[in-house]
């Protein structure tokens, strides 16, 4: 007994040494994200892969699926409606950024500025972005109605050029995808006059006072000085926000489902829909991926413009 | 030899005395339904010695405020606990494909439409219940075929159906009595409960009226719309059979809709909506019921709870100006053919991952049963809508409803015809509500949408498997769900 106790105590006398060598220990953190990296990211990333290779929907059990090569990405990129679901979410995504980034600039402009009132005013812009997406599709839904406070302002505007003061914000295509690009824009600009915010504040004050020395215009200030040096913070705000708004979702569920007929399907939308509703599970997992491929191709392009950004304006740096 | 066969005749007979009573033993005691699956509950939990036994119940969360007093009513008589979980009814299928997958056996009960049986079964999710039935002997007499067959998938009892929710047409009544007279002397007949769609559509374009309108001696204050009914995505296909008027697929599996039938009835789908509200293609019942209640539609093709929604609703401005026609037909070969959608259909299947599906069969039988089942139906609070025969004798449903419509209910019950009852339905519904908003859009000809809609109901077939769904469908056919014959 007592033998086999101390036989314990080397054993874990061993381990503790070994561990505590140099080179073992310093490989412990790697090992650490490695085994992260393994469990979180190329696990499912490789079940995701394999399942594309089957030929499984989820109304047969899985020990029915069987190996069916790469048919699943021959069946998604023959798909039209991916593609045009696809097409429709560029054209969101476009818009709202666009949107998101001239709104967020603008205002973070007018903000960053010493005034009266400046904090609550730049805690009132930033509320939109701490709301649970489901309440403002909610609300949206609300102010959209036919009779809702919506079409109640812009009525007087519409009737003044003898335009129809009620607009069919959920029911008419094109209406419909406005109605979910201006939701996306009223959650979203926040972030993006967050950014540009924290890109004003740390304008060097010194540069701005030497242009204004010398005799620039504050439209040449703006022009010359101020825009560039914003570049890496309007460079950032573009690729994150593009990238969130490539996976739209919650408003396109909750204010129109999709609707009306395909107006507002976007393609996170549509692929909810074909492994949810139509159990296409493997099918999903092809589309996924191809969408991988294609986004990260955008988001590598994202990080080499930051990472370009970034060496400019180190060069530029004063020593 | 001789002594030998004697011995076999001998143990024949003792086998088959033993073997009787224990066939006969196997039938509960009890002389109503919902006796014996009470009996049938209790002994199961004395047999299992089961301390504090529960069932969870994946619960369409439509009926959430009207199913606790049943649930209750059930734990009192057995013992047994319902934990009732409610989600939304689009929710519900993928849910109950999650546990295909995952199989973890916590759920017991599911709740939902009979719809979503076909996937649920290929999945290997939902429990055959025959051999349950063999012993508690539910009574299904008094329904209609159409609906009493929804309950077999494939030859198999898997679904218990309480809710008569094939469409029903509804009018005005008192904006008819108002244009009586002129009606009769334009049309040469009353205005009453049209005969075919066409007609439909006449007298939805003839009550049409603007804003501001003075017609029939009456100012309106707001429009009046000629009709209203479901066209959005997720609603476009429980009606369109009723346009249709007869089985979709021949008995190979292959679309008959990219026919002059197929687009007569794509026309007629969508040219009525130009009488209904423009908003009409985003609505579903959230929409379409307050403003059936808020007096501004003619006519309205609908679940037949809407009757009931506009007697009873508070708000409602139509109370008693409802009358409930059978659904119109549609004219095929000169004869005319009316097909009433069972457009959802409350009811419960059973998990096959339950822990104790014998337990979770007798609460749905009991549940279902002809008298606790006509209780139900005419709760207040509650979706159900009339499915047997008794229920136009029962003066709660009848005093919830009015004999009128359950008699219009119970005709449109025979001829009652079930959704597309095969694996992958959501996706065939999902390529005919596309190509339907398209048409409604005027963004494609019917003609082009039968066609589209014919090679997308193709590809679902070819993907899911041709052979399997021309089991499932020849299957659905022959059992008289959908009324039609190949």
């Amino acid at each position: 007994m007592a033998e086999a106790g101390r036989k314990r105590s080397a054993q874990r006398r061993g381990i503790s040494s070994w561990l505590a060598q140099e080179r073992v220990f310093r490989l412990i953190p790697f090992i650490m994200v490695e085994g992260l990296f393994l469990l979180l990211l190329a696990t499912p990333f490789v079940l995701t892969v394999y399942i594309s290779l089957l030929k499984w929907r989820a109304n047969r059990p899985f020990e029915m699926a069987y190996f069916h090569g790469l048919g699943n990405y021959a069946r998604v990129l023959s798909d039209t409606d991916f593609w045009w679901a696809l097409g429709r979410t560029f054209y969101f995504a476009a818009v709202a950024v666009s949107l998101e980034l001239l709104i967020g600039f603008f205002l973070a402009m007018l903000a960053y500025r010493q005034f009266r009132g400046r904090r609550f005013y730049i805690t009132i812009f930033l509320i939109p972005m701490m709301v649970v997406p489901v309440v403002v599709g909610y609300n949206f839904s609300m102010i959209y109605v036919d009779s809702g406070p919506l079409n109640q302002i812009l009525a007087p505007f519409l009737e003044l050029f003898g335009f129809n003061p009620r607009i069919r914000w959920l029911s008419y295509p094109a209406a419909a995808q406005w109605a979910v690009i201006l939701s996306d824009v009223w959650q979203w600009t926040s972030l993006t006059f967050l950014i540009f915010l924290s890109g004003f504040t740390a304008l060097p004050q010194q540069l701005t006072n030497a242009a204004r020395i010398l005799g620039a215009s504050r439209w040449q200030i703006f022009w010359r000085v101020h825009l560039p040096l914003l570049k890496p913070a309007i460079v950032i705000a573009v690729v994150i926000r593009s990238m969130e708004a490539l996976k739209l979702f919650d408003q396109a569920v909750l204010l129109t489902f999709g609707g009306p007929g395909t107006a507002t399907e976007t393609i996170a939308f549509f692929l909810w829909r074909q492994v949810w509703q139509f159990n296409k599970y493997s099918f999903g997992a092809a589309a996924s991926v191809v969408l991988l491929v294609l986004f990260s191709g955008l988001i590598f392009y994202g990080i080499h413009l930051l990472v370009r950004e970034r060496a400019i304006v180190q060069e530029e740096q004063p020593l | 030899m001789m002594k030998r066969i004697l011995l076999g005749i001998i143990a024949l007979a003792v086998a088959a005395g033993l073997a009787l009573p224990q066939a006969f033993g196997q039938t509960l005691p009890g002389a109503t339904v919902e006796e014996r699956a009470i009996n049938g509950a209790k002994a199961y939990i004395k047999k299992h010695n089961l301390k504090n036994p529960t069932l969870t119940v994946l619960q369409n969360a439509l009926f959430k405020n009207a199913q606790p007093k049943y649930d209750r009513q059930w734990t009192k008589l057995t013992g047994v606990k319902i934990k009732s979980i409610p989600y939304g009814y689009t929710d519900i299928p993928s849910k109950i494909m999650a546990e295909a997958v995952a199989k973890t056996g916590q759920w017991d009960v599911f709740n939902h439409f009979p719809y979503s049986i076909p996937d649920a079964w290929g999945a290997g999710v939902i429990q055959p219940l025959d051999a349950f039935a063999k012993k508690g002997k539910p009574d299904f007499s008094g329904i209609e075929s159409g609906l009493r067959a929804q309950q077999w998938y494939q030859g198999k009892l898997t679904f218990f159906l309480l809710d008569g929710d094939h469409l029903a047409l509804v009018i005005r009544k008192d904006i008819a009595d108002l244009a009586r007279k002129d009606y009769k002397a334009k049309f040469g007949k009353e205005p009453g409960c049209p005969e075919t769609m066409s007609e439909w559509e006449q007298m939805a374009k003839y009550f049409h009226t603007k804003k501001g309108q003075t017609r029939w001696g009456k100012k309106f204050d707001k429009p009046l719309y000629g009709s209203l009914a479901y066209r959005s995505i997720n609603f476009s296909y429980r009606h369109f059979p009723a346009y249709f008027g007869g089985l979709l697929f021949d008995k190979d599996m292959n679309p008959k809709i990219n026919s002059a039938r197929g687009i007569q009835a794509i026309k007629e789908f969508a040219s009525i909506v130009k009488y209904m509200p423009p908003d009409v293609q985003g609505w579903g019942t959230p929409q379409i019921y307050p403003f059936w209640g808020s007096g501004q539609a003619f006519s309205v093709m609908s679940f037949p709870s809407i009757v009931g929604y506009g007697n009873k609703n508070p708000k409602s401005t139509i109370k008693g100006q409802q009358i409930t026609c059978m659904v119109p037909g549609v004219k095929v070969g000169g004869k005319l053919v009316r097909r009433s959608p069972q457009a959802a259909g409350a009811g419960w299947a059973v998990s096959r991952y339950s822990k104790h599906p014998e337990l979770a069969y007798y609460f749905l039988q009991w549940l279902t049963a002809p008298t606790k089942g006509d209780e139900i139906i005419a709760d207040p609070k509650g979706f159900w809508d009339p499915m047997r025969a008794s229920n136009m004798t029962n003066p709660a449903v009848v005093s919830k409803f009015s004999k009128q419509m359950i008699k219009t209910t119970l005709a449109n019950a025979k001829v009652a015809t079930s959704l597309l009852m095969i694996e992958g339905n959501y996706e065939y519904f999902n390529v005919l509500d596309k190509n339907l908003a398209l048409v409604m859009q005027g963004n494609i000809s019917a003609k082009e949408a039968a066609k589209r809609v014919e090679a997308g109901w193709n590809k679902v077939t070819e993907d899911i498997g041709r052979k399997n769904q021309i089991k499932a469908w020849r299957s659905g056919v022959n059992s008289g769900a959908y009324i039609d014959k190949f």
